[in-house]
């Protein structure tokens, strides 16, 4: 039975979605441009990030009940924060290691941060509120909540923001220099170690962004919820817009999104299970055979 | 026996060796003779007992080690990737469980002898791994654990779950034949597989083959401007590793009894690459070890002293609070897993391994040299295995 393809809908939730997986894959593009590494570590910032709002603004333990602007503040700091604390313990003792190791650590960083966010929460998903309620527009078929307009909002903000920041100031090509050849770079005068830290505490403050509006718009947080939902689709989006690229990141996910949600709701689960894992295993594949580089990446 | 022994090429940790060699000169050791082969083989002898009879004899026992056996095959299988070439491998979980599925499809529906699933198993993961290495392994770099990782979700999202391999959520029975009902027996059956598995790993090593991984490894613009043909041997490599995996996965199905995709997620791909670094990358009786204690870590936590310093720590980190004591309850395990990894690539480079070389050399005859057991960053930096280094 041929049925008619469902286009709209689909589309336009997974152009959502896939900038949730955009602006979870800036953060990887900013440390492989800066440290030639993949992070597995990025998602678990962003749901240590929403566990920290979450806290504060019931008041959790010694903490004081927060209003929730402030809770997100404190989220923002606590995940600027883990970045700062994965870079001084685990990257830089690892600085000279092959990059293989590093991201094996940063694998563990992820299962140690899984372990405290269920040390201090359980295995139970809690319950989170979107910052902003509402809809923009609900037809039945489609619905945009106010969360995922700010989500794409932010995601077009901070991709732009970042593009900028690495091309046009001064400590954006600091970056790009410690990332193509430290000694030259430590040589004419730029620290490497503050580099380094600089690079990861932003990293950190971009997944706990991510991290903390993705999750107010599924509405719950769990131990590891966003490195189930969107790391790998994160990591797809970043490698096929240009694993060296933000806006291309910004692409990527949206892409991603949109072809994703068009295959789980047109290929019927009898035919293929799981079909939106095998289109990113197939978008992963023919970009990486055909254009390493990705849509808008340069080998740089 | 002269007072300096030469160590083996390779085996002595790099800090290690000169202050070892000074020392012997400066206070010669007693000498035993071939006496000292007396103690060693009481230990050795012992040993033997405890993994042969002892331990096929206890029932509480052989079911957790026979899951031993089986991930060490994995971690060595494992181990030719990340510790030989030095390529990153997260989709492990999809070929054991195509080894497992493969065991199972064959022997229930497609009604195969039991000795014939294992080969099926193994050609089957075999050709899964040469298939995704032809088209990963011509990409350079870390993009090899993203494909990796993608290819095993897909494997759990997608293959795993067509009902007609599979038999859908319900599971594909695996029945073990008569003989092997008993768990010490099939502990036993699967240790002779785990003897199999290190001959061919021992032979692989000792190959043309095993010196072009290692060479590859170190650098692979110099392997190659020695003729080596990197992409060839990669790929053989993780063939090699796909078909191991695979029996590790026909085994895992007879162990559990039936095969449900669900099991070979995301967080069995990290235990993998976990147990494999924390044993000790490159060295064979390391990543044994390593994936045991992984394999055998529920059971410990069951009853042993371990459970009571998890309690303990459970305990003292939760302030009394009843409903956290139970969460660290609940996540230490993995907790202590990601401690483990991360502790042994900043401070341990060479993992359980060297930790354990101190018994192994003494057991081969040489004095004991406990110094070996000390934190030390070579020169060569971490990850270092037998003075080289994994690169990518």
């Amino acid at each position: 039975m041929l049925m008619a393809l469902d286009v709209v809908a689909p589309a336009l939730s997974g152009a959502i979605q896939g900038a949730v997986y955009g602006l979870l894959g800036l953060g990887l593009v900013l440390l492989y441009k800066s440290n030639r590494v993949f992070n597995f570590a990025q998602a678990e910032f962003g749901t240590s990030a929403a566990f920290a709002v979450l806290f504060a603004d019931n008041g959790t333990g010694p903490l004081p009940n927060l209003p929730l602007p402030l809770a997100v503040v404190f989220g923002l700091l606590v995940a600027t924060g883990l970045g700062l604390l994965t870079e001084r313990l685990v990257v830089r003792p690892l600085f000279s290691a092959p990059k293989v190791t590093l991201v094996v650590a940063t694998a563990g960083v992820t299962l140690l941060l899984i372990s405290v966010q269920g040390f201090l929460a359980g295995a139970e998903p809690s319950v989170l509120q979107p910052l902003f309620a509402g809809d923009v527009f609900d037809t039945g078929s489609v619905r945009v909540t106010r969360q995922q307009l700010v989500i794409v909002l932010v995601l077009v903000v901070l991709a732009a923001a970042s593009a900028l920041f690495f091309s046009r100031t001064r400590t954006g090509t600091a970056i790009i220099a410690v990332s193509q050849e430290p000694t030259a770079t430590s040589l004419v005068g730029i620290s490497v170690t503050r580099t380094s830290s600089l690079t990861w505490g932003l990293a950190g403050l971009l997944g706990g962004i991510a991290g903390i509006l993705l999750s107010g718009s599924t509405g719950f947080v769990s131990p590891g919820s966003l490195t189930g939902l969107a790391l790998i689709p994160a990591f797809t989006a970043a490698v096929f817009g240009g694993i060296t690229s933000l806006p291309g990141a910004f692409l990527g996910g949206v892409v991603i999104g949109v072809v994703e949600a068009l295959a789980q709701s047109n290929i019927p689960k009898d035919v293929l299970p799981g079909s939106g894992r095998v289109v990113l295993f197939v978008a992963l594949l023919s970009v990486l055979l055909i254009r390493p580089a990705g849509l808008l990446g340069k080998e740089a | 026996m002269t007072a300096v022994v030469d160590p083996p090429v390779g085996r002595t940790p790099p800090a290690a060796g000169p202050d070892r060699a000074a020392e012997a000169v400066a206070r010669p050791r007693r000498e035993f003779g071939p006496v000292r082969w007396v103690p060693r083989a009481v230990v050795l002898l012992a040993l033997a007992w405890w993994a042969l009879v002892y331990v096929p004899g206890t029932f509480a026992y052989s079911a957790f080690a026979a899951d031993a056996c089986i991930y060490a095959i994995i971690g060595l299988s494992l181990n030719i990737v990340i510790g030989y070439t030095g390529q990153l491998s997260l989709g492990h979980q999809g070929f054991v469980g195509v080894g497992a599925f493969a065991a199972a499809y064959s022997l229930t529906v497609q009604e195969v002898p039991f000795a014939a699933t294992f080969v099926i198993a193994a050609g089957l993961a075999a050709v899964f791994a040469l298939v995704l290495g032809l088209v990963a392994l011509r990409i350079t770099g870390l993009y090899l654990a993203l494909i990796t990782l993608v290819f095993g979700l897909t494997l759990e999202g997608s293959l795993f779950e067509i009902p007609r391999f599979t038999n859908g959520g319900a599971g594909q029975p695996a029945d073990r034949p008569q003989f092997l009902f008993d768990d010490g027996r099939f502990y036993l059956f699967c240790l002779a597989f785990l003897v199999l598995a290190c001959y061919v790993d021992y032979r692989l090593l000792r190959s043309k083959t095993g010196r072009a991984l290692l060479a590859l490894k170190e650098n692979e613009r110099v392997a190659e401007a020695f003729g080596i043909n990197v992409t060839a041997f990669k790929l053989i490599a993780f063939t090699l590793s796909g078909a191991l995996a695979g029996v590790a996965g026909a085994l895992f199905a007879y162990r559990i009894g039936i095969v449900t995709g669900s099991g070979f997620g995301f967080f069995l791909a990290l235990t993998f690459v976990l147990m494999t670094v924390v044993g000790g990358l490159g060295d064979r009786l390391g990543v044994i070890m390593g994936s045991s204690f992984f394999a055998v870590l529920p059971f410990l936590l069951e009853d042993s002293p371990l459970k009571r310093a998890e309690e303990a720590i459970a305990g003292v980190l939760s302030f009394g609070d009843a409903g956290t004591e139970a969460n660290i309850i609940q996540f230490f395990p993995q907790a202590l897993g990601a401690l483990l990894l991360l502790l042994t690539l900043v401070q341990f480079p060479g993992g359980l391994a060297q930790q354990v070389r101190p018994f192994t050399d003494w057991l081969k005859g040489e004095p004991f040299d406990a110094r070996a057991l000390l934190p030390h960053r070579g020169s060569s930096g971490p990850g270092t295995v037998e003075g080289s280094s994994v690169r990518a």
